[in-house]
């Protein structure tokens, strides 16, 4: 089959008639607080081609944090590269929340250029902040998050845990498992709860990653086992499915 | 007023209002019995030796740790020990001519000083009270209160003791039992009364020759050494005609200038009892040397005009007449518990057994010897007039900013304030390596605030424009919670920034503009520092600065970074930046001390701009 070029592939968005766009940009830009959240919501969602422009002028010139974050938020609907630039300004905003959505709506744009703000605020300070760039790392799978991934577990943080176990290397698994008894139990089960429900793992590893977690401490780890039961179709038989169940019934079933 | 000095005048006055017609002071304060006294003793101008009879310079430990409580003898000039005896010690050894004294509670025992075999033991009563003794070549003198509390009541007197032996030579009866420990040399004995008096008698016979009346300072103390007879507490007063009324004003009254961590103990607290034995004002306190004198004027003048300061592991040599530091000694690892101004050396010993030696004109360790596995608890020098070479053992010594820069990175938590003084000095020395030393402190982190404070004050002030890209290499440093990493301490640094011109940290002063975790302060200072330096190229990342917090409410209260933004955007741009600050100044979402500021001046540059415009027209 031919490929079909990127044109033919994407649909093209669509364009909000000038007399709109003014109309919205009044609003947007105007002195009612509700009425400009209101309209950067419409633009976001309009997922019009001409809907970038008013939003990156409000937040060129300034707005409060109200405004600002329905702004950034709409300009992560629209997903427009185009809005890089601004929104890597606003990850840089000294609210918390507004670096938040910043970083959520660069998530959301599937540009490489994204990539490096994406892996600088895994250092913010707002776990929040932290925790939306590590789902937004593990959903494009990108590996090179591991390291400061697992430097945040390391610190105890439980908004990176999963998202490591998303993207760990099977190198990466030991120093995670070696981590029981330095870091809380739950953080880890978590990263490695999800470590185990990955398709590109062997069974082998992983009936030895679910041992692992059987010797956790805690609810996360009873959970993990659980999902990962529930996450096995009932028909495969594997063996790390048997150990996790035999563990699950050691444990007993979480309450 | 000090305490003490609450008390003089307290005593002064009763003194006073009791009338001197029948007081035993009567002649206090006169400077022809004070001349007098001087005259038939000789007390100036003795011999500049130790004052054992062999003359060699010795040092007496005392001893402790499992071995339980001893005293020993070490020879500094052949480093080794000469005796070791059992002795539970309760105050100073005291060093005469063939025996040393010192306190063991209920009595005064003596020692050969050759061979530390106990020579006679002087018991104090149990009505008694020993509050002191001093030895001048074969005479022991002890102060001995009898009845009344300590400082208050009884009688007190002087008794001399034959050194060799411990038979009584005389008894004087002092007219107070408020007294303290006494001093001795040259034929006068000099004892504190009253914190007011030192009654000075004849060593042949104790007969009273003057009195003292320290009426400007408490006489907490009274020293004898080789130069002369000595008496103050915050200050120092020379013996002679012209102090005899303890007058600050006469030439004979010195006070070194120092800085302010130094503890201004000039001497032992003579009525303290505590005082009497070793303590940690063995190792916190001045060590001072006068110049002898040869005028009747009766001048105190430091030493070369040195004064010392020993503070635990540290050693300080400054100018007394302005407290410049000359020198700085940092003893590694352990404290020195004791210390001497022998002349030309500082000698010292420290707890672990680890005997030194200073030259007192250079800080240079000139000495060094060991008592392995021992405990020191104190040590009583007598090695007037020693000077040891350096020699390979000693180790070469450290330059100044060397030193300072050790003490300052000392890991010894304790001495915060040595270590705050040592970065004040340190930022005096010129080089670039100084400023990558006070870098570094900012770097630091768990500093208390004052250092960190201090180290940048101190990189404000020096403006080392060579340093300036070690300035930039630091500021390049950033937050980063995965990295455990905490920001650099960006206020003082962009202090520094601007102050040095350091056009080459312009990058990293907007990389932290830019950064969410730099408080407004920091913000602020980064914002003049782009201005000072010039940097028109940060003028984009003031414009998102400006315009990103411009509406926000938490600059309502106080804009001062948004304002120091603006002011360099007035200053580095151009007619785009004026245009853009007028549309903020109107715009109605800007928070209203911004807007308030910007109307102000922009019309303030506006006219400027307008003048300037006019002169060139003409």
């Amino acid at each position: 089959m031919k490929k079909a070029a990127p044109a033919e592939a994407k649909k093209a968005a669509p364009v909000l008639p000038a007399e709109k766009l003014a109309k919205v940009r009044e609003l947007l830009l105007g002195d009612d607080d509700t009425a400009s959240v209101e309209a950067a919501k419409a633009l976001g969602q309009s997922g019009a081609s001409n809907a970038l422009e008013p939003l990156v002028d409000l937040l060129s010139v300034g707005a409060a944090p109200a405004r600002a974050e329905a702004a950034v938020e709409a300009l992560g609907a629209l997903g427009d590269p185009r809005a890089i630039d601004v929104l890597e300004l606003y990850a840089g905003h000294q609210m918390p929340e507004v670096r938040r959505r910043a970083v959520r709506a660069l998530a959301s744009i599937k540009d490489e250029r994204v990539v490096p703000a994406l892996l600088g605020a895994l250092g913010d300070a707002a776990p929040d902040v932290r925790a939306t760039a590590a789902d937004a790392l593990a959903a494009r799978k990108e590996t090179k998050a591991g390291p400061r991934l697992l430097a945040l577990v390391k610190r105890n943080d439980a908004g990176a845990a999963p998202a490591l176990g998303l993207l760990a290397s099977p190198e990466l698994v030991p120093q995670l498992a070696e981590l029981q008894g330095t870091v809380d139990d739950n953080v880890v089960a978590s990263a490695l709860g999800e470590y185990i429900k990955r398709d590109d793992v062997s069974d082998s590893l992983r009936v030895d990653v679910v041992r692992t977690i059987g010797r956790l401490s805690g609810a996360a780890a009873t959970t993990a086992l659980v999902e990962y039961l529930g996450s096995v179709p009932a028909k495969d038989d594997r063996p790390s499915k048997k150990e996790a169940q035999k563990l699950v019934d050691d444990k007993g079933t979480p309450k | 007023m000090t305490t003490r000095g609450s008390k003089l005048a307290a005593v002064l006055v009763v003194t006073l209002s009791a009338g001197c017609a029948t007081s035993s002071y009567q002649r206090a304060g006169s400077s022809e019995d004070v001349a007098a006294a001087l005259a038939r003793t000789g007390a100036v101008g003795v011999a500049d030796r130790p004052a054992n009879a062999a003359g060699r310079p010795l040092a007496f430990l005392v001893l402790g740790g499992a071995r339980g409580p001893r005293l020993a003898a070490y020879d500094l000039a052949e480093s080794r020990v000469l005796w070791i005896q059992p002795a539970e010690l309760k105050a100073r050894v005291e060093v005469g001519a063939d025996v040393v004294v010192y306190g063991v509670g209920d009595a005064v025992v003596a020692r050969d000083i050759a061979s530390g075999a106990e020579r006679w033991r002087h018991a104090i009563a149990k009505d008694e009270r020993l509050l002191g003794y001093t030895i001048d070549g074969k005479t022991a003198y002890l102060v001995v209160q009898t009845g009344g509390a300590h400082l208050h009541g009884g009688k007190a007197s002087v008794r001399a003791l034959d050194a060799s032996t411990g038979g009584a030579r005389w008894r004087h009866e002092l007219p107070s039992g408020n007294a303290g420990a006494p001093a001795a040399r040259g034929g006068l004995v000099a004892v504190p009364l009253q914190s007011q008096y030192v009654t000075l008698l004849d060593a042949q016979n104790g007969d009273q020759l003057a009195q003292v009346l320290s009426s400007e300072e408490a006489a907490t103390f009274v020293r004898a050494l080789p130069e002369g007879l000595f008496f103050g507490s915050s200050g120092v007063f020379r013996l002679s005609p012209a102090t005899a009324a303890g007058s600050r004003r006469s030439a004979g009254y010195a006070r070194a200038t120092l800085p302010e961590f130094v503890r201004p103990v000039y001497w032992f607290d003579l009525y303290r009892p505590e005082q009497g034995d070793y303590s940690a004002l063995d190792r916190n306190r001045i060590l001072w040397r006068m110049m002898a004198s040869g005028t009747s004027a009766g001048e105190a003048r430091f030493r070369d005009d040195l004064a010392f300061v020993h503070n635990y592991r540290f050693f300080f040599g400054f100018d007394a007449r302005n407290g410049t530091l000359k020198w700085a000694y940092n003893h590694p690892g352990t404290e020195a518990v004791a210390s001497a101004d022998v002349g030309d050396a500082l000698a010292f010993v420290t707890a672990d057994g680890e005997l030194g030696a200073l030259d007192a004109r250079t800080g240079a360790r000139t000495f060094k010897a060991k008592l392995p596995g021992e405990v020191v608890r104190g040590a009583t020098f007598d090695a007037e007039g020693w000077a040891p070479r350096a020699g390979g053992a000693a180790g070469a010594s450290a330059g100044l900013s060397e030193t300072l820069s050790s003490i300052v990175w000392d890991p010894d938590r304790r001495f915060w304030d040595v270590k705050i003084f040592a970065i004040e000095e340190l930022a005096r020395q010129p080089g670039r390596e100084v400023t990558g030393q006070l870098l570094k402190i900012t770097e630091q982190e768990g500093l208390p605030p004052a250092v960190y404070q201090k180290a940048g004050e101190a990189l404000v002030a020096r403006k080392d424009a060579s340093a300036a890209d070690l300035l930039a290499g630091v500021l390049r440093a950033h937050a980063d919670y995965a990295d455990g990493k905490a920001a650099p301490a960006v206020e003082i640094l962009a202090r520094a920034a601007g102050a040095m011109k350091a056009t080459t940290a312009a990058p990293a002063l907007v990389a932290h503009l830019r950064r969410p975790e730099t408080p407004p302060a920091a913000l602020t200072q980064i914002a003049r520092a782009l201005a000072a330096i010039g940097a028109t190229d940060a003028l984009p990342a003031l414009r998102d600065f400006i315009t990103m917090y411009r509406a926000d409410p938490i600059y309502d209260g106080d804009p001062t970074p948004l304002v120091a933004a603006s002011e360099a955007m007035l200053a580095l741009g151009g007619p785009a930046e004026r245009q853009l600050l007028l549309y903020l100044a109107e715009e109605p979402h800007t928070v209203e001390p911004l807007r308030v500021h910007l109307r102000h001046a922009l019309a303030q540059t506006a006219s400027a701009e307008a003048r300037a415009a006019a002169a060139a027209g003409e």
